[in-house]
């Protein structure tokens, strides 16, 4: 069975008004339990209307021709739908914004309570979300959230979601505004908590380079539509879809193809630059392979010349 | 006489009651005018106080901030400060002070007391200068998260400023926004405004035309994009060479070889293909 399962949904924003405008266009969608989504597109496509059908921010529109399931649990059934919520656990951009609790531990014990857990459950969540995101209980639990560095606040705002432990976690921008050592820090949690906590991930992003790098599979979205599906290479090695799709290539396809312009014979499905840097000291030991071989063979060419010419002279002394 | 100026100084601010942070602790330095620096540093590494510095919104806890002679510290500088150093700031939703475009690039020069006619000759000469002509009656809330960065460089502009502060301004934008705040600023630069780009991207701060780094308060390195990448050292200051350098050392390791410190996608590809062709 999927893990998620959408099918036929549509969303209109401010229906019958001037404004109107469609953001979600008949989107059907299965991810299976452990995948690893990127979900791009330009501004605007529809990425973050359909991340928030699926713990139910956003109400499913037209019941009838719509459906949006997670793990069994029905988006547009009441009595499923509570339950949903805790099955996924969404981090919104810059997460940090909506810390609100006067201590971290209360901060991150918000959600489990929702969940009408025991207190020591509470606690014992608490203490294991905090773990998890690399911040020490006994350090961290008593402070401020508003007294934490930037990178610090993002980890108990994620923290906070994934104390409720959803099996589906949903993530979006979550390295927006970091400097290079919070996003592969965020980066390397992430990965981390697919394998503890959450099994399926679905990531919102821009950066093509780290959805190339850590995405199982793509889902591009134009105008409401979904309009790529596949792995990292397959969907980028459409050229002409990304570009209409108002996205960026990874860097590392894009250098190829600046490459391949210029005559440098490389395969077009490269997506990082590990890739290409291979790829190109594979085409280098060609070349000296191939220089050495003509320097072979321009010598003996050369030999087998003097050879004969020794010998017709010994032919000629006959 | 450099247009900005920095002698010893030191910033530091209340946290608690008896604990201080010292977000700057004796930096000096000079920027020339027209120059495009762009000053990195990891978080907390002080950029974004040194940035406010420089246009007298903090005042410096010791030494002194000129700006084109003028000291931050005396108040009766401060608006002639602030019309010579303009900012945009990191969230392009918070800068807005109109509900209409042009109102509110006007907000700046009618705060001065500009001359009707000529307010409305410097809203029209900043919105072309950040191509936003076409948007002038619209509402900023319908706009993208680039669009609005433009409208808020065009603000500044329209006080005709000799220096242009980017904080971060790029940092809650998608590519294409990044890439047309960058444009923008190489552009303005090019008509001799001096730019200050504080970003933690080094592939902003490779086309600057010299990098400031700053680690701890302090300034760790100071130089062309080209001798800072090569220092060795950003790692430490909590920072990562851009893709293209990251990729030219590792060809380096296998064999390639170019000219000095790859900083460009195009300086990365000349040198691949000499070697391969």
């Amino acid at each position: 069975m999927p893990c998620i399962e959408i099918k036929n949904l549509n969303f209109t924003y401010s229906k019958k008004t001037p404004y109107e405008k469609r953001a979600l266009k008949d989107i059907n969608l299965t991810v299976d339990e452990g995948e690893f989504i990127g979900l791009v597109g330009a501004t605007g496509s529809g990425k973050s209307t359909l991340i928030q059908h699926l713990n139910g921010l956003i109400k499913v529109q037209d019941k009838k021709q719509s459906s949006v399931a997670v793990n069994g649990m029905s988006a547009t059934d009441k009595k499923t739908l509570k339950k949903l919520r805790f099955e996924v656990g969404l981090v919104f951009q810059y997460p940090e914004y909506q810390l609100f609790g006067d201590t971290v531990a209360k901060d991150v014990a918000f959600g489990p309570k929702n969940m009408k857990l025991e207190a020591d459950e509470v606690d014992r969540r608490v203490r294991r979300a905090l773990e998890v995101v690399g911040l020490e209980y006994d350090k961290f639990a008593e402070r401020s959230p508003f007294d934490l560095s930037g990178g610090e606040k993002r980890r108990v705002a994620i923290a906070g979601v994934i104390a409720m432990q959803p099996r589906v976690l949903v993530l979006d921008e979550p390295v927006a505004g970091l400097d290079p050592v919070g996003r592969s820090e965020i980066l390397a949690l992430i990965k981390k908590l697919q394998k503890e906590i959450s099994p399926t991930v679905i990531t919102v992003s821009h950066n093509m380079d780290d959805m190339a790098a850590m995405a199982d599979r793509i889902i591009a979205l134009k105008d409401g539509e979904i309009v790529a599906d596949g792995s990292p290479k397959r969907v980028f090695c459409n050229r002409r879809l990304i570009a209409e799709a108002g996205l960026d290539l990874p860097a590392a396809t894009r250098i190829t193809d600046t490459l391949k312009a210029r005559g440098i014979d490389l395969p077009s499905d490269i997506v990082s630059m590990d890739e290409l840097a291979r790829e190109l000291e594979k085409l280098r030991k060609r070349g000296l392979l191939k220089a050495e071989r003509s320097a072979e063979s321009d010598y003996f060419g050369k030999a087998q010349q003097d050879d004969l010419s020794e010998l017709s002279g010994e032919d000629d002394d006959v | 006489m450099s247009l900005i100026e920095l002698k010893g100084v030191s910033y530091s601010y209340p946290v608690k009651e008896g604990y201080n942070v010292k977000a700057l602790r004796n930096v000096s330095l000079a920027i020339d005018k027209g120059e495009f620096v762009a000053l990195a540093g990891m978080n907390g590494s002080g950029k974004s106080t040194l940035a406010k510095l420089l246009n007298g919104l903090y005042i410096p806890t010791d030494g002194e901030v000129l700006i084109d002679g003028l000291s931050t510290e005396d108040d009766a500088n401060t608006f002639e400060i602030r019309k010579k150093a303009g900012m945009v700031f990191q969230n392009p939703d918070n800068q807005m002070v109109a509900t209409i475009i042009e109102d509110d690039i006007a907000f700046g020069p009618e705060n001065i007391g500009i001359e009707r006619e000529d307010i409305i000759r410097r809203v029209d000469k900043a919105l072309e200068a950040v191509g936003m002509s076409e948007f002038r009656r619209r509402t900023a809330s319908k706009l993208s998260g680039g669009q609005k960065q433009r409208v808020a460089i065009a603000g500044v502009l329209a006080m005709e400023p000799q220096i242009l502060i980017l904080d971060e301004s790029t940092s809650m934008l998608d590519p294409n926004g990044r890439k047309e705040i960058m444009d923008i600023a190489l552009k303005l630069n090019k008509q001799g405004i001096t730019v200050i780009n504080i970003t933690h991207n080094m592939e902003e701060a490779a086309i600057a035309s010299r990098v400031i780094v700053l680690r701890k308060g302090r300034i760790a390195m100071d130089g062309t994009p080209k001798e800072v990448f090569a220092s060795g050292q950003l790692e430490a200051c909590g920072l990562t060479l851009p893709p293209v350098t990251q990729l030219s050392r590792a060809l380096m390791d296998v064999g390639f070889e170019f000219d000095g410190v790859v900083t460009s996608e195009q300086e990365l590809v000349e040198g691949i293909c000499r070697v391969l062709k």
